[in-house]
């Protein structure tokens, strides 16, 4: 039985800092009661703010950065709860869960770059990945930037959230809008197929991807035809983010790594899956 | 400090706060949030005989006052219960309630003799009521004469405390309960979600795959108190209450309604660390009211005169 990860724990924190990010986003800095060692890109903390102002049921939050011992979320106002946590001022409080799920695997030296897919708001749990990939984490040594791509699209250039500061991170930055108002035309599947056609990248990447649904459809149809490894970082309805509720399953493969039961849990299990433990 | 000790039938309980089944795992995952020393007791997640892959998602919306599920029972079967669940379970410095579900009458009492056996189980309840699984079936806990039969059939197959968890979707809750009693039940839980619905009228769609799902967390608490409080009335046997339990002040509630014991569900979403809180302020509330023993407000509704304003 998947059990919550055993360093998450359910705590107060205090907002630090609300900044406007993009055009229906911002960045939320919260500073927690003890600050927290450094964790894997792509875990996820579930946050509401503890004044009734959010709905009741916490929801889930790609870690986007830690900073100075705060933790910083990319939030995108969607609905009543993203609404609330936008409307926070420094001083107000969260409950705050975690830290929680698994994370983005290392990203060692040992193949093909590694090709990151943003969509949106999904580009959330790759700025700490970037940054963890270029000083090294866990059993990765640190990684050369030629070994790290950043393939960020949206539907218009106001959803590439804070698209600055990722360039400022010193990997290759490549941007796709449906739109066109901002770098390629098209959605980053074609940004990739692009690039191979035209040598900017080898065949044999390896594929981390965060974005809405179609996206992570067509990426994992891309890696499978294409025989590329392939990790997914998905966001599901959760009740609880600690494996307990049942709400959040996502279909396993029979034959994968994860055994014959036919869900995984995504908020302990992942939110990170390769595409050998799952299919869409 | 009061005393918050409570007996459940044969069962000594070092306070009245249980976990509901299905929002606290199936053994001690929720540890580090809220520690099992702090419960009174720890209820399972719904073991069945069968493994169940539970139902399509979405599975799970949450509403303007409460939550629905329809998760459709998944769990990996008793066999994986007795294996890799009990083991870890059996240091737990906390009673251990099996929650057993089944499709027949057979089926409870197959998984309660089952469960006899082991020694880290320190009662069973009883699942008549889970309004999810499949098609049009009517749950057992909807007729006293069903109730009493399954609950009959899981007696004679276990020496343990059993306990009945019924369904509010009925028009005599007590009539239910007093089957169960009837049957052997060593105590009733009150209540299971309410059937439930969400739509998103936009699109045209139900909010949860299987359209009818089961409701609970605050909005449902008065319901929830009026099923514990009529099934007080209608049985000897203890009461134990469920339903939109947040706070202290609420397992007081029912308590005074009649439930010797109360479980802590959907609110352990919210935040997982507040049903470990909840004994803690409990004693603070009881001694600022000058109560030595919770027992003593066990059913202690006065419906005499107006409560002062």
């Amino acid at each position: 039985m998947p059990a919550p990860p055993p360093d998450a724990r359910s705590f107060t924190a205090t907002v630090s800092a609300v900044v406007a990010c993009g055009t229906d986003g911002v960045l939320l800095s919260v500073r927690p009661p003890q600050p927290l060692p450094p964790l894997r890109a792509a875990r996820f903390f579930m946050l509401r703010r503890e004044d009734g102002a959010s709905p009741a049921i916490p929801r889930p939050f790609s870690l986007y950065r830690q900073a100075d011992d705060e933790l910083v979320f990319l939030v995108k106002v969607t609905g009543r709860g993203t609404r609330a946590l936008a409307a926070c001022e420094a001083g107000s409080k969260l409950r705050v869960i975690g830290p929680l799920g698994n994370g983005w695997p290392d990203l060692d030296g040992d193949g093909g770059p590694w090709v990151m897919l943003a969509g949106g708001i999904g580009s959330a749990p790759f700025f700490m990945a970037i940054e963890q990939a270029l000083s090294g984490l866990g059993a990765a040594p640190a990684l050369a930037a030629e070994n790290l791509c950043l393939l960020y699209g949206a539907s218009t250039a106001g959803f590439l959230y804070d698209l600055e500061r990722f360039e400022e991170l010193g990997v290759r930055v490549l941007v796709a809008t449906d739109d066109g108002s901002r770098g390629f035309r098209g959605n980053v599947c074609e940004l990739l197929e692009r690039e191979w056609e035209a040598g900017g990248l080898p065949r044999d990447v390896r594929l981390l991807a965060c974005g809405p649904d179609p996206m992570l459809h067509a990426v994992e149809r891309l890696a499978r035809a294409r025989e590329l490894s392939c990790w997914l970082s998905l966001e599901e309805l959760m009740g609880c983010g600690v494996g307990i509720c049942n709400g959040c399953p996502v279909p396993t493969r029979p034959e994968g790594p994860l055994g014959a039961w036919p869900n995984a849990k995504c908020c302990v299990e992942g939110p990170v899956f390769s595409t050998e433990e799952i299919s869409l | 400090m009061a005393d918050l000790s409570v007996e459940l039938a044969s069962l000594a309980l070092r306070n009245p706060i249980l976990s509901a089944s299905g929002t606290f795992g199936h053994g001690l995952e929720m540890e580090h949030f809220s520690p099992p020393h702090t419960m009174g007791g720890l209820v399972s997640k719904t073991v069945t005989l069968r493994p169940r892959p539970g139902n399509t998602a979405p599975r799970i919306h949450e509403t303007e006052a409460g939550f629905l599920n329809s998760i459709g029972l998944e769990n990996r079967g008793i066999g994986a219960y007795l294996r890799d669940v009990l083991p870890r379970v059996a240091d737990a410095d906390t009673r251990i309630f099996t929650n057993i579900g089944g499709e027949e009458a057979g089926e409870f009492a197959e998984l309660a003799s089952m469960l006899d056996e082991r020694d880290e189980v320190d009662a069973l309840e009883v699942n008549l009521s889970c309004p999810n699984v499949g098609g049009g079936r009517l749950p057992f806990s909807t007729d006293p004469a069903l109730a009493e039969r399954v609950m009959r059939g899981v007696r004679e197959a276990t020496d343990k405390p059993v306990f009945a968890k019924l369904s509010p979707n009925v028009t005599r809750i007590g009539e239910i309960a007093r089957g169960a009693e009837a049957g052997g039940a060593d105590g009733v839980t009150a209540v299971n979600t309410l059937l439930g619905m969400a739509v998103d009228w936009r699109h045209r769609k139900p909010r949860i795959a299987s359209v009818q799902a089961g409701y609970s967390g605050t909005g449902i608490k008065p319901v929830a108190l009026r099923c514990a409080w009529e099934c007080a009335r209608a049985v000897d046997v203890p009461v134990i209450g469920c339903g939109g339990v947040g706070s202290a002040e609420d397992v007081l509630e029912f308590v005074v309604a009649g439930c010797s014991a109360v479980q802590v569900g959907t609110a352990a979403f919210s935040d997982p660390a507040l049903p470990g809180t909840l004994a803690e302020h409990l004693d603070d509330l009881l001694e600022a009211e000058g109560v030595a023993s919770v027992r003593e407000l066990v059913g202690s509704l006065d419906r005499e005169g107006r409560a002062p304003a």
